[in-house]
């Protein structure tokens, strides 16, 4: 059956690719928000790209502004760092995604808690500061669940959190 | 003349700006009501099909393009309905790649109001068929 998916999935792109001349339209970036068509200037793109903020305090402390929404043990205490996974484990691509305060410029950031998996549970630096977390009924929004997701390990070690754009403000 | 012009350029600058700020906030939804699963790329992994390079296929057929506002990941989240239709569209011209026709039509806030509210219950068997379904479909026109 997933040898059916896979070989209708690349049916599918194959003709996708085929019947579409490549996309001048899409190039130019013309997005429609809300009904309006609006050209997108190359430069807005330029822009997206997250940025590093500068910041102040201890990374391997609880109290560090990029922890505000997490729930595990922080890796730079088991090796690694807020945001590398320590060696002989993999970071998760599938994560939980929340946004924190930085003190130093007064800006909320996009942080991603990757996880890191495949040794068993660090134990050092438990941190749960949770600001943010919603009820369970989501599965995406809540931290109270394994992230190690996508990894060859299903096992959880620790968290990072790594900033990953800027929050948008009106 | 001159102060037209200048009323032009004040103009033009003004709806640049709101593009780039619609295109930011749809980007941000994303990154925080869907790349969680979806990864910053949309490559996905495991369970999570991969946007990259292939979303833009289900648009071949009107199933499909409805199929994008009533899985769960869409249809139950809890963006509003202009916030939904702003990170599709979003999703399409990012991630889409060559799998998007050029003259495709974005989502409208009403259509996705009407889609979501009937989200899908089993997806796995249902997107096998769509895809099917798209792949006849072009065996048939050639
Ligand atoms: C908790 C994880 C999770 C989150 C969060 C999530 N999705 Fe998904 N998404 C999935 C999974 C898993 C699938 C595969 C279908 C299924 O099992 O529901 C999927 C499928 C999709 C598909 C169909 C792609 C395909 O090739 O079949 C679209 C479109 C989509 N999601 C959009 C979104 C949007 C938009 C958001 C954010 C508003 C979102 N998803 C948030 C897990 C998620």
């Amino acid at each position: 059956m997933k040898f059916l998916d896979t070989l209708f999935e690349q049916k599918s792109r194959q003709l996708a690719q085929r019947s579409s001349r490549r996309g001048m339209l899409k190039g130019l970036g013309t997005l429609l928000v809300g009904g309006a068509a609006i050209p997108l200037l190359p430069v807005a793109r330029a822009s997206a790209a997250a940025s590093k903020p500068a910041e102040e305090g201890d990374p391997n402390s609880c109290d560090y502004w990029r922890y505000c929404a997490i729930d595990g043990f922080l890796c730079g205490c088991c090796g690694g760092s807020a945001n590398t996974c320590p060696p002989g484990t993999e970071m998760s691509p599938i994560t939980w995604i929340g946004t924190c305060r930085n003190p130093v410029d007064g800006r909320n950031y996009v942080i991603s808690y990757n996880d890191c998996c495949g040794k068993s549970s660090c134990g050092a630096c438990l941190c749960q500061r949770d600001e943010g977390d919603r009820p369970p009924y989501r599965s995406d929004k809540t931290n109270d669940v394994n992230w190690c997701l996508g990894t060859s390990s299903a096992v959880y070690h620790c968290s990072t959190a790594v900033v990953v754009g800027v929050a948008f403000e009106d | 003349m001159r102060t037209s012009i200048l009323v032009l350029s004040l103009l033009l600058s003004t709806v640049c700006a709101a593009n780039e700020s619609a295109w930011d906030k749809a980007h941000f939804n994303y990154q925080m009501f869907c790349q969680g699963c979806h990864t910053p790329d949309g490559s996905g992994a495991n369970s999570v099909p991969r946007l990259k390079g292939h979303v833009g296929t289900f648009l071949q057929t009107e199933e499909g393009r409805e199929y994008l506002v009533r899985v769960p990941g869409s249809a139950t989240s809890s963006l509003d309905n202009e916030e939904l239709a702003a990170v599709l569209n979003w999703i399409l011209i990012e991630f889409s790649g060559d799998s998007l026709a050029e003259n495709y039509e974005p989502y409208k806030v009403d259509e996705i109001g009407r889609l979501r509210r009937n989200p899908l219950n089993e997806v796995v068997l249902y997107r096998s068929k769509l895809l099917a379904d798209i792949a006849h479909r072009g065996d048939a026109k050639q």
